[in-house]
């Protein structure tokens, strides 16, 4: 456990991320969008205000805005920083190297991942003083800012797992982004665009297709403030369809979309960890089956044989 | 040290090592040679758990490299033919990181570091990028990232590819230097005569198989025609191509500008006798040697036509 923690893989990737004058000009970057998407929705307001008073709502409007744009761009960023966690290192050169080492593949990849989260996390804690302005104009609740944050987090995870995924099964990093986008596209739009479809062909079926809830805007837009949540426009409250107990434990669309996505991160990264090292995979078994067929072919004597020779030889050396 | 049994590993119709078996002792220096696609870097792979055979056995003191990966990797140091670095990490920070991932304590590292810099004459570069460095430094850093877990068992593929003629003598000084601590060293090149040199033990391997293995010695006698005999004289070539006829029983002497260079597997007294019959005859010698058949000379002779 200590190692999976204290990784050094964790700790190179800090490192070499932050050496780099990459790191502050894509944090200025993001930030500055923000500041223009927050200012610019702020002065459209403040010229509205000119003509027709100051509206209660502007404080959870900015929020909606501010935070709908800044999923996207999490969406946006997080391929980019995960896509390559591995095919990078086979193009480098420098899989086989680290693969070697004791450092299991579950650790190699969880700390790959994380490195890249804990960089998006910078993005996203630095765009805190933005949210502060908004709740300055108030409106917004602590806790649905923190329940948003949630959403932010889970939504990197898994489009990081996606981007990890993909590093690994494909040997070219231009390949790995390309369709990790295509699939963070599907997330965003193409889940939509079923959804949509779903409920036009059956529309008495009642209830929400599951396939809606993997889409990261649905669970942003169910911890909006009551107003705004209220505009979805499918009634999201009995649940998914066909999801057994679901009408009883009434659970948000949020914690639904953190389910799906929990579930879709372990798979995805299961996978990863039995592609990356396949020699290691399985080992504790295949060793127990050896042993087990070695013992009924010839008494373990060529085992006894090396060891003894190793005894002699090495130790003794 | 090593003990392989009928190794075989295929890429879909391809066999990429051919039923090998092989055994190397503690200590040895022991030289994978063969051309291009012989099956060398696919063999190490396999050693160093990078790569599942499809059957057969191979241990390292005793442990089972294809069950056993975590452990092998612990006792093997792997440097591959090929190999990239972290641009962006200074040369201690680059050893510090294997160290870490071999899961040596700090302490230790720091240590281990500052003699593995000094072991592969890197000490003055210590605090420089690794992107910096030219690729003879890099190599050596390369080895010395192998050596930070103290394994039992180097396993070297090429080492000196690519390098210029002074990185290559640097290189070769310091395989000697490891193998005066007593490594056991399995190491592929196709620099012959700086492998035959500094090994022990030679292994050709040719399309995955195994053509001949042994000591230098071994392998030179096991081919038989081990030596040359060469000759020079001032003048009076026919009469000493005459001598040799007599001596060796051939029917033509190829003698060429008055030098002479044939196979030869007598013994001693045999060049003896020649000799002391062609200066009795009067036949001005100039030079008379015998030259012996090199590592060149034999992978030539043993791999010859078999290589697409």
């Amino acid at each position: 456990m200590k190692r999976l923690v204290l990784n050094p893989v964790l700790d190179k990737e800090f490192r070499s991320r932050m050496r780099t004058w990459k790191s502050p000009l894509l944090i200025s970057l993001y930030l500055g969008i923000l500041a223009l998407i927050t200012l610019g929705y702020y002065w459209t307001q403040q010229q509205r205000i000119y003509y027709s008073g100051f509206g209660p709502d502007i404080g959870p409007q900015i929020y909606v805005t501010l935070t709908i744009f800044q999923l996207m761009l999490v969406s946006f960023v997080t391929p980019a920083f995960t896509a390559g966690v591995i095919s990078g290192e086979r193009e480098k050169q420098t899989l086989d190297l680290l693969v070697c080492t004791r450092l299991s593949a579950t650790s190699i990849i969880l700390n790959k991942l994380l490195a890249s989260i804990a960089y998006i996390l910078l993005l996203i804690i630095s765009s805190l003083p933005f949210f502060a302005v908004v709740y300055f104009f108030g409106g917004v609740l602590l806790g649905e800012i923190a329940q948003v944050f949630l959403v932010y987090l889970v939504t990197a995870l898994t489009f990081g797992a996606v981007g990890v995924f993909c590093s690994t099964i494909f040997r070219k990093t231009q390949v790995s982004v390309v369709v990790t986008y295509v699939i963070v596209f599907f997330f965003l739009a193409g889940t939509a665009a079923i959804t949509a479809f779903l409920v036009n062909v059956r529309p008495n079926f009642g209830g929400v297709p599951v396939i809606a809830y993997l889409n990261p805007l649905v669970a942003l837009y169910s911890t909006f403030p009551g107003s705004f949540a209220q505009g979805l426009p499918l009634n999201f409250a009995p649940g998914p369809s066909g999801a057994v107990g679901a009408n009883v434990t009434s659970l948000q669309p949020w914690q639904y979309n953190f389910i799906g996505d929990g579930i879709i991160i372990v798979v995805l990264l299961f996978i990863a960890v039995l592609l990356l090292d396949p020699v290691a995979r399985f080992s504790r078994l295949k060793r127990w089956f050896k042993r087990k067929k070695k013992v009924q072919v010839d008494g373990g004597e060529i085992s006894k044989k090396i060891d003894t020779e190793y005894t002699e030889n090495y130790e003794g050396h | 040290m090593l003990l392989i049994e009928n190794l075989c590993k295929q890429y879909g119709k391809l066999t990429a090592v051919d039923n090998l078996s092989l055994e190397v002792d503690t200590g040895a220096i022991f030289g994978l040679v063969g051309p291009n696609g012989a099956g060398k870097t696919t063999t190490m792979k396999i050693l160093a758990a990078l790569l599942t055979p499809s059957s057969g056995q191979a241990w390292i003191a005793g442990e089972d490299v294809s069950t056993n990966p975590a452990r092998i990797r612990q006792l093997v140091g792997y440097m591959p033919d090929f190999f990239g670095v972290y641009d962006d990490l200074k040369v201690d920070e680059y050893l510090d990181f294997y160290a870490a991932s071999y899961g040596i304590p700090v302490r230790e590292r720091r240590m281990i570091i500052g003699d593995l810099l000094e072991l592969v004459d890197l000490n003055h570069k210590r605090q420089a990028y690794v992107d910096s460095l030219s690729r003879g430094m890099k190599q050596r850093l390369c080895l010395a990232r192998s050596l930070v877990h103290d394994p039992a068992l180097l396993i070297l593929d090429e080492p000196a590819s690519g390098l210029d003629p002074r990185a290559r003598v640097e290189m070769r000084e310091l395989l000697k230097e490891l193998k005066a601590m007593g490594k056991t060293i399995i190491i592929s090149s196709h620099i012959l005569p700086e492998l035959a040199e500094l090994c022990t033990h030679i292994a050709i391997m040719e399309a995955g198989r195994l053509v001949i293995s042994g000591t230098n010695e071994e392998i030179v006698a096991h081919t038989r025609t081990g030596s040359t005999l060469q000759i020079r004289v001032m003048d009076q070539a026919d009469g000493a191509a005459l001598i040799l006829q007599e001596e060796l029983g051939l029917t033509e002497i190829p003698f060429l500008n008055n030098s002479l260079d044939i196979p030869f597997s007598g013994s001693d007294e045999d060049l003896n006798r020649i000799l002391t019959r062609m200066v009795e005859s009067g036949i001005p010698v100039i030079s008379f040697s015998e030259g012996k058949n090199n590592l060149e000379d034999i992978f030539m002779q043993v791999t010859k036509g078999v290589v697409q």
